[in-house]
């Protein structure tokens, strides 16, 4: 029958063009995927990309392979992937310095904001705020006090210029419309030590760096930057509840692809982070990091471009007010 | 516990066959890719990061810590035969343990290096088990001031490292301390002697230069004196130290040994002079420093003993208070969280297992080394019978790929060549290139501490001398450039004067 | 030599002079602050400086003290092909990948010898590059494809 043919055709047509379909998308991916870190091995950032691939590579069924490429505050390896080819074999996973750059860097060579597709948001690493041992202040209340009246005579130590501990002292700094003399290192691990060792006053760091430390008492702490408190400190006020609900901040982690990158690629690779993140041994480690992965809700494109703009124009703001640029 | 159950708890966990199998996996990468040129531990950790998830913590520490201390071992060999470093410490190794190759030599030189090795390693070995956690409390007490204070110290001993004239001497560590500087200024971030490259941002890569200036230098230099035949070691005689050479070698490995465990301890930077240091203190106190830098089995000796029982004591403020000394162990920091252990202060009492099995495997470790690599000397020097014109176009390679493989950057590829060309032409001209090194290296630091004190002290330069050590380290400083220096200076002056009359 | 004073010491100090005259310069773009607050600029101009002033020292005693000893000339056929190979290498090692440069770096620095005949070059070079993919591609997993982009990979 005429009318049967056409049906079947139709239908065979139907099959094929859903078949294609899913063979494209299973097709993806063929071989390695390469998730970019700008930062060098072994930090906190490498930490979250290390554990998130080596479960999005059971999912994918492919090796995801992690590459740091460090340098120029994570600049450079941004800028790498930007300019990478768009068929979802490299990645970029970055933090909170995809939104400081652009006001940081006067000359990116990239724009994060048009130059990525998004995937979604991953973590968010809390911050504490940490001094010496033999630091005056015992609370948040006495440490906001101290700091206003000894402003400058106060020591507050960064991990180099556009690290989150640096975003962090701005912030606190700006919430108390006071100074203090920022001292500079080479990342988290020497800023901890002179911190350790009584050299300088004061730090806000990622948990990551901070909890053992906290945990044997060798520095003083005073508050999280977080909404609620941490499960592995539960004895640490939140800034909220001490008193200082200004400072609030979370070093949030993305992950992106270069622009360009179709939809099903970015689908496929989101339904991959979905699983890593909800993946026990992920949030157990996680959980000793002192973080928890994001909800599946926020573990999106949508979530992660939202993220991204507003964190953009907040860091502008104080960036700028602070007068602090690398170039 | 007392030490003696811990260290038994310790060796009880090391000698399980599991971790022993990962702690000879470990030392054998570590010495392969010490002896590949360009590539060190850095690189190779990085890249086995993601095996180590499959292990258990303990096998993945130890075999890790293997390949870092493993390296140390490794990478002297390269410097020995072919004069190419592939990390600071070995730079010191390549002066006098490539003269000793040429003169065949290079048995007794690597011989000379395991075994300094290997004693440095078990006396670290010890000092970590016994006194780990006050040594790391003392190291805390060095801050930005002592730092400055030290490495002023280490530049001005260190001008022993020439045999040649002290004033290109100085003239290649004040380059070297400026070479240090390109890159961001991490105060402020101003890129600096960039060319607007972002790719130097970071800083020139030290394997490109310490492999352009000795490795590519050393082959253009070779090269030119090809005429007909291959250029390379007279026959090698003895693979074997003599009973001279073991009594010329025991007290320098001792000194070497003690400065290296001290140095080692200090988490700013005190791994990277102790190999200088020792070198220096040797060619100081020997009774013929004309022999340094021609092949003097001391400047061996000394040296791969500091670096080694460094190597060692730096996992001391790592293991005790969670404090990363160097980019290798910032790598362990990121290795143990992977596991699910964060390092800190309570891993010696929560993990005492891992803490003690760990410390009990590096001993074992030296072992495998020393098992390892004394009968491996034999190969090495059959190697340098590989004609050289074979052998040299492989370092090139090897250095590429090995530099390319750390940061992916293709600017630490590009400096390979320029600091190859820039060397060649400074050793022409009467100038050696380990003088460049150090201050390479210690430039930033320099730097970095003497501004980080300025600021700590409001800009009052008094700070050097009112705290006690920096103000002790820096009057040894003046000691030792009058001691020392003053006679040459003298003399030299003399010259320069009768001449110009 | 025409002139009595040690070309060594000459072109070295020359050398030093130089050098060290670029980094004070460039230096001086750079803030050099406060003592409290010393400037990214300080250390390279006073660097710099020592550096300019050292070379001179070291200029100034090569007067009147000829080189004794007689120097090899350059072998400028190494000179040339070993920086090309290097610098070909950082060029092309992102779009050609892993074998093809390997192999062409490997036969380009070979034939830096006089030694090495084109055929005796060719087989190092592909006995290099056999070696060198066992042990960091397949053994270390470096980050290179086998086959770069640029030939379609």
């Amino acid at each position: 029958m005429k009318t049967n043919a056409i049906k079947f055709a139709a239908a065979a047509l139907l099959a094929g063009l859903a078949m294609s379909g899913t063979a494209f998308g299973q097709d993806y991916p063929t071989k390695p995927v390469t998730v970019v870190v700008p930062f060098s091995a072994g930090g906190p950032t490498d930490t979250v990309a290390r554990l998130i691939a080596e479960v999005m590579s059971k999912d994918l069924g492919q090796q995801v392979v992690v590459q740091n490429v460090g340098g120029a505050g994570g600049t450079l390896g941004a800028g790498q992937v930007a300019t990478a080819a768009d068929d979802g074999y490299t990645l970029l996973l970055h933090h909170i310095g995809m939104s400081t750059a652009p006001s940081l860097y006067r000359s990116l060579p990239y724009d994060p904001q048009t130059d990525f597709a998004t995937i979604g948001l991953i973590t968010s690493v809390p911050m504490t705020l940490v001094a010496r041992k033999d630091f005056e202040p015992d609370t948040l209340d006495e440490l906001i006090a101290f700091v206003k009246a000894n402003g400058e005579d106060i020591t507050y130590a960064h991990a180099g210029i556009g690290s989150a501990s640096q975003l962090c002292g701005m912030l606190f700094m700006e919430a108390l419309g006071t100074q203090m003399t920022t001292v500079p290192y080479q990342g988290s691990g020497p800023a901890m030590t002179d911190i350790i060792g009584g050299q300088i006053d004061l730090l806000c760091d990622q948990t990551t760096n901070t909890t053992s430390q906290i945990q044997a008492g060798e520095v003083k702490a005073y508050a999280v930057t977080t909404p609620e408190r941490l499960g592995n400190l539960p004895d640490l006020p939140t800034t909220a509840e001490a008193g200082l609900p200004g400072l609030q901040v979370g070093v949030w982690h993305g992950l992106y692809a270069p622009v360009g990158t179709t939809p099903e690629i970015i689908a496929r690779l989101g339904s991959s982070l979905q699983a890593a993140l909800a993946d026990p041994t992920v949030i157990e480690r996680f959980a000793e990091l002192g973080t928890v992965p994001v909800s599946a809700a926020e573990a999106t494109p949508a979530a992660l471009t939202e993220m991204l703009t507003s964190q953009t124009a907040q860091w502008k703001g104080i960036i700028d007010a602070a007068g602090i640029y690398a170039e | 516990m007392d030490i003696i159950a811990s260290l038994g708890l310790g060796f009880s966990v090391a000698l399980d066959p599991i971790n022993i199998f990962y702690c000879f996996i470990g030392v054998l990468l570590g010495t392969l890719v010490g002896v590949l040129p360009g590539i060190g531990p850095t690189a190779t950790i990085a890249m086995l990061l993601p095996i180590t998830f499959s292990l258990s913590p303990t096998a993945a520490l130890i075999m890790l810590a293997g390949i870092y201390y493993g390296a140390q071992y490794g990478g002297s060999t390269t410097a020995i035969l072919i004069n190419l470093p592939g990390e600071s410490s070995s730079a010191v190794t390549a002066i006098d343990g490539y003269q000793m190759a040429r003169k065949g030599r290079a048995g007794a030189a690597l011989a000379t290096a395991a075994l300094g090795s290997f004693f440095a390693g078990t006396v670290a070995t010890l000092l970590l088990a016994f006194f780990a956690p006050p040594l790391a409390r003392a190291a805390l007490n060095f801050g930005a001031p002592e730092y400055f204070a030290l490495i002023v110290l280490g530049l001005l001993v260190s001008i022993a490292l020439a045999h040649g004239s002290l004033l290109k001497a100085l003239g290649m560590i004040v380059l070297g301390l400026l070479l240090g500087m390109v890159g961001q200024d991490i105060y402020t971030g101003q890129p600096r002697f960039t060319f607007g490259v972002r790719e130097l941002y970071s800083g020139l890569n030290f394997v490109s230069v310490a492999v352009g200036v000795f490795g590519v230098a050393e082959i253009l230099r070779n090269l030119e004196s090809e005429k007909g035949r291959d250029v390379m070691v007279k026959t090698v005689t003895g693979l074997w130290l003599s009973k001279a050479d073991f009594r010329r070698i025991i007290a320098p490995v001792i000194r070497g040994t003690a400065l290296g465990s001290l140095l080692g301890v200090l988490p700013g930077g005190g791994h990277i002079l102790s190999s200088f240091a020792s070198y220096s203190t040797e060619k100081r106190i020997s009774k013929h420093p004309e022999e340094f830098g021609h092949g003097a089995i001391e400047g061996v000796a000394g040296p791969e003993s500091a670096n080694n029982a460094a190597a060692q004591t730096s996992f001391i403020p790592l293991l005790t208070l969670g404090i990363p000394a160097h980019p290798v162990m910032a790598l362990m920091v990121g290795a143990f969280i992977l596991q699910g252990i964060t390092p800190g202060p309570n891993v010696i009492n929560d993990q005492p297992a891992l803490f003690w099995g760990i410390i009990a495997s590096m001993w074992i470790g030296n072992v495998l080394l020393v098992l390892l690599n004394l009968p491996l000397i034999g190969l090495w020097v059959k190697m340098l019978s590989i004609p050289y014109r074979a052998l040299f176009p492989a370092i090139v390679l090897f250095a590429c790929i090995g530099c390319f493989s750390i940061n992916q950057n293709v600017y630490d590829i590009y400096a390979i060549g320029f600091f190859g060309i820039v060397g060649y032409v400074l050793i022409r001209f009467g100038c050696e290139p380990a003088p460049l090194l150090l201050g390479f290296v210690l430039g930033p630091l320099l730097e970095e501490h003497l501004r980080r004190a300025m600021i700590i002290s409001r800009g009052d330069p008094m700070i050097f001398l009112e705290r006690p050590i920096s103000a002790t380290l820096l009057g040894l400083a003046v000691l030792a450039v009058v001691i020392a220096a003053l006679p040459k200076f003298r003399k030299k002056r003399n010259e320069v004067f009768v001449e110009e009359d | 030599m025409a002139i009595n004073a040690s070309t060594k010491d000459l072109v070295s100090g020359g050398l030093f002079v130089a050098a060290g005259s670029y980094f004070a310069l460039e230096a001086l773009n750079y803030d050099t602050g406060t003592p409290f607050r010393m400037g990214p600029g300080f250390m390279p101009l006073l660097l710099g400086g020592v550096l300019v002033l050292l070379g001179l020292a070291v200029a100034a005693t090569g007067i009147g003290k000829p080189d004794k000893e007689e120097q090899l000339a350059p072998s400028w056929r190494a000179i040339v092909l070993i920086l090309g190979a290097v610098a070909f290498f950082g060029a092309t090692i992102r779009g050609l990948g892993f074998v093809p440069v390997v192999l062409i770096t490997a036969f380009a620095s070979a034939m830096a010898s006089r030694l090495n005949a084109p055929l005796f070059s060719a087989l190092l070079a592909v006995g290099l590059t056999v070696l060198c993919t066992l042990i960091f591609k397949i053994g270390l997993g470096i980050g290179v494809p086998l086959v770069g982009p640029w030939l379609g990979q």
